[in-house]
């Protein structure tokens, strides 16, 4: 899920940005809380955490549901690359796309392998956020994935993608 | 507090935008160019596409001139508001006019405002806007008679002045039986007011929003910008928008304007960094 500040209130316009990212968004959180006890957020920084707790205010989770597992539910904040286009909020940094497309395959995927081997160092150059919590994913089988959300509409390249895993 | 115009509310914190349509063959920002029927019903059509609440639709203009009787004044306008009514069930039609008699007929039309621009001259057309549940325009002209200039007026303070008068005829039109949320005070500008007055009023605006009637203000184009600035009519834009975000950050509620779009936007840019009003869409920044 991408730490954006739009999806805050207080950056509300009368017109929404990002309505389909909000929609995929609250609906993922949904069904991520949905029979959770509790969900554990990864966030980068102060900003993070603050959209994700907004994200997760919003969904109604119904704790009466039961699941198969009984492990935490985790909601990693993070996104791709915000230089992929001159009007991208870092600028053209020719080597966004594919460090994005990378990273976007092993979220599609679930190839925690992959995404725990993100140079941290290229990530930091090219304005990716929260990818390096993806470094203590290590030994998590992804039994199931499903992206919700795959696009860049700012320059920024946003996933919403949700992963079902072996406990 | 919320605004009832004929037809339509508005909520305590929308902004109108009144748009002048002239039926008049001498009026002096267009100098008749809606003077046929035909024409008047385009500029309707353009205001409404530009987004105006109200068209303010009148047959006399303001300054002396040939002498407009009621009969004439309700040829020029009366039918005129029938078929805008007709076109337009949903828009707010105001007319301008001091009289009575012309009152009830354009209310008999479909109008759901009648603006005032006199003060009250003729003490009857209160009974008009009650009669048909109309709004009002409540104006300070300092007991000018209609269609005069102002020619050496004094006040002691012309804001108490505005104020005392306008809510002193609001007080009036509700006794009459005027809805409150359907009264309007106006201060006038440029009416029984030089160049001074006006801007003085214009600087002290807030003190008339303070009463709690809803403010209307009629800035577009007049000579209080024109000697301002010491521009002609025509270029007195610029001037007109200044002063309109000076009302909209004192809290006017409705404008009275030519020019509807710019009049707009800048009522809506006061709001929006006074934090009345969002941004439309905000994302500079926040990706």
């Amino acid at each position: 899920m991408p730490p954006v500040p739009a999806l805050l209130p207080e950056h509300a316009g009368r017109v929404d940005p990002v309505a389909d990212l909000r929609a995929a968004a609250g609906a993922a959180v949904a069904w991520l809380c949905e029979g959770a006890d509790g969900v554990r957020v990864v966030a980068a920084d102060g900003l993070a955490e603050r959209v994700a707790r907004h994200l997760l205010g919003s969904s109604t989770p119904h704790r009466a549901g039961t699941r198969a597992r009984a492990d935490d539910a985790v909601l990693v904040m993070a996104n791709g690359s915000a230089r992929r286009s001159e009007k991208a909020p870092g600028h053209l940094d020719e080597r966004a796309h594919a460090f994005d497309e990378a990273l976007g395959a092993a979220l599609a995927t679930g190839d925690v392998t992959a995404l725990a081997g993100i140079d941290p160092v290229l990530a930091a150059e090219l304005w990716a956020t929260g990818t390096e919590a993806f470094a203590a994913l290590g030994g998590l089988v992804v039994e199931e994935s499903q992206v919700d959300y795959d696009d860049d509409p700012f320059g920024v390249a946003y996933w919403v993608v949700r992963w079902t895993c072996a406990s | 507090m919320t605004l009832v115009l004929g037809r339509r509310s508005f909520p305590d914190d929308a902004t109108l935008m009144m748009a002048i349509v002239n039926r008049t063959p001498d009026s002096f920002y267009d100098r008749g160019a809606t003077w046929a029927e035909d024409k008047a019903l385009d500029r309707v059509a353009q205001v409404v596409e530009e987004g105006a609440e109200i068209v303010d639709i009148g047959g006399i203009k303001a300054a002396p001139g040939a002498d407009v009787d009621a009969d004439a004044e309700i040829g020029r306008v009366a039918s005129f508001v029938g078929r805008v009514r007709s076109a337009y069930p949903d828009l707010v039609i105001s007319v301008d006019t001091w009289r009575a008699e012309v009152g009830r007929v354009v209310c008999g039309e479909g109008a759901d405002v009648l603006n005032d621009a006199w003060g009250g001259a003729d003490p009857g057309l209160v009974d008009a806007a009650a009669e048909h549940g109309a709004a009002l325009v409540c104006t300070h002209t300092g007991g000018a008679t209609p269609r005069t200039r102002p020619y050496r007026v004094e006040y002691d303070d012309v804001v108490a002045a505005a104020i005392s008068d306008t809510v002193a005829y609001a007080e009036r039109a509700l006794a009459a039986g005027v809805a409150r949320e359907s009264i309007v005070i106006d201060p006038a500008h440029d009416f029984g007011k030089n160049t001074f007055h006006s801007l003085e009023v214009t600087r002290r605006l807030g003190e008339m929003v303070a009463t709690g009637w809803p403010v209307l203000v009629s800035l577009s184009n007049k000579d209080f910008v024109g000697e301002s600035l010491d521009l002609p009519v025509g270029e007195r834009l610029t001037g007109t928008l200044a002063a309109t975000a000076v009302c909209a950050l004192a809290g006017a509620r409705i404008y009275r304007v030519h020019e509807v779009t710019p009049t707009r936007q800048t009522v809506d840019m006061v709001d929006t960094i006074l934090g009345r009003r969002r941004p439309q869409r905000a994302i500079r920044g926040l990706q």
